[in-house]
């Protein structure tokens, strides 16, 4: 009865951390070398509500964005804060492990 | 036939003054030009521990002192001019520092994150943070006046402001585009021998030099300072930051072809220098200029800091 009980809760908690991960998305821009661009897309984007990290990788010309749970970039919201630091959004994709699944190229 | 021919001689004329132009817009016809630096000393690496950086962002030196911006460390490190790690300050209060400026006892922190320009005593004491009355948008870099007023590079405002220590605008350069005076994302200001100041303007890929009473002067980089980047001399791929030798001689930091170029007080090019970077990331992002001609830069990519003297100097 113990073991069935652990199992159960053991269940219950993955279920429960697995809703509550963080949103992450990946976004796509071309000119991130440069901090006086890289820093002009993360001071915007950390003005979007929930975002708890953003992680610029200038190998593959992407921005992780991570949000708390519960919360969302959507695209216009990515487009709106790339386009205010005077770049264009290449792609946006949610990234594997999020919740959703959209891609766009 | 002779219509032909004369049509040939106008042709070759055209093309050996586009050639022409070309060769002097390249920087090929100079008679000044200079023997390179050589690095002399460099330490760093990627972290967050003492002597490491995660984005050095800015650079400012006293006799016996080199200050860096530690940018994603939130931080100011200090070191002797051996190398040796001093302190670390500013964590409570800084976003992202940038191109920094010593005057007097004070060091000024431009911060790209908070839109302000933080006051610290050069023993890392916070004394205060200066907001523009009408709000700055990004500031990347600053140059303070012998009268203690502040030129600030208002990066995402497209503009050079001219601010009291109060935060008082008493001047204002705006405007984007390519023309004399205009500005795409200007990164830096460096005040000149004459009492005037250059302004690195960023995306113009150009410096804008301007006169004591901030009337324009003249712009360089690539041919006639028109937005037109490129790796040879005298041209600019992103200017980064600017700063002037105790001559009058002319610094920049020409960020995507990882070097720094010197230039005469007016304009002309001297000579080039800096570390290649190894991977995505380019190198040389800022620089400050000691009394006897010395150059320290930040390696942005290489998390260092280097010190580079004239070839063949002790």
């Amino acid at each position: 009865m113990f073991t069935r009980l652990s199992l159960l809760l053991a269940v219950l908690m993955f279920s429960i951390a697995a809703l509550a991960a963080d949103n992450q998305y990946v976004l796509g821009v071309d000119g991130l070398a440069c901090p006086f661009c890289a820093f002009g897309i993360e001071k915007r984007l950390n003005k979007v509500d929930g975002v708890t990290d953003i992680e610029i990788d200038i190998g593959d010309s992407v921005v992780r964005v991570t949000l708390q749970e519960g919360k969302t970039l959507t695209e216009e919201q990515a487009r709106q804060a790339v386009k205010e630091a005077g770049f264009t959004l290449r792609s946006y994709a949610e990234a594997e492990g999020g919740s959703g699944g959209r891609d766009s190229q | 036939m002779l219509k032909l021919g004369k049509w040939l001689g106008y042709s070759a004329v055209a093309i050996l003054i586009l050639v022409a132009i070309l060769v002097w817009a390249g920087g090929a016809v100079n008679w000044n030009q200079e023997p390179p630096y050589e690095l002399a000393q460099h330490w760093g690496e990627k972290g967050n521990g003492p002597a490491q950086f995660n984005d050095s962002t800015g650079i400012a030196i006293t006799a016996d002192a080199v200050f860096v911006a530690d940018a994603r460390n939130n931080r100011i490190q200090v070191f002797d001019k051996q190398g040796t790690f001093k302190r670390a300050f500013g964590n409570k209060v800084l976003g992202r520092p940038m191109n920094m400026a010593i005057a007097g006892d004070r060091l000024y922190v431009p911060d790209y994150f908070k839109d302000v320009i933080h006051v610290f005593t050069l023993d890392g004491e916070y004394r205060r943070a200066i907001a523009a009355e009408d709000g700055l948008n990004s500031p990347g870099g600053v140059a303070i006046r012998a009268n203690g007023t502040l030129l600030v590079a208002d990066t995402y405002a497209q503009r050079v402001v001219h601010l009291t220590p109060d935060g008082n605008v008493l001047k204002s350069w705006n405007g984007t585009g390519i023309g004399a005076g205009d500005f795409n994302y200007p990164t830096d200001v460096a005040i000149a021998a004459d009492g005037g100041f250059y302004v690195a303007d960023g995306y113009n890929d150009r410096v804008q030099q301007f006169g004591p009473a901030g009337e324009f002067i003249r712009k360089w980089g690539g041919p006639f300072g028109a937005n037109i980047f490129g790796p040879f001399k005298g041209w600019f791929a992103t200017a980064t930051s600017i700063a002037v030798g105790a001559d009058g001689t002319v610094y920049v930091a020409d960020f995507y072809n990882d070097r720094i170029q010197k230039f005469t007080a007016e304009g002309s090019f001297l000579t080039a220098f800096g570390t290649l970077a190894q991977g995505p990331g380019h190198s040389e992002i800022a620089l400050a200029v000691d009394a006897d001609g010395t150059v320290w830069s930040a390696n942005f990519a290489g998390n260092r800091v280097e010190m580079w003297r004239p070839a063949g100097k002790p």
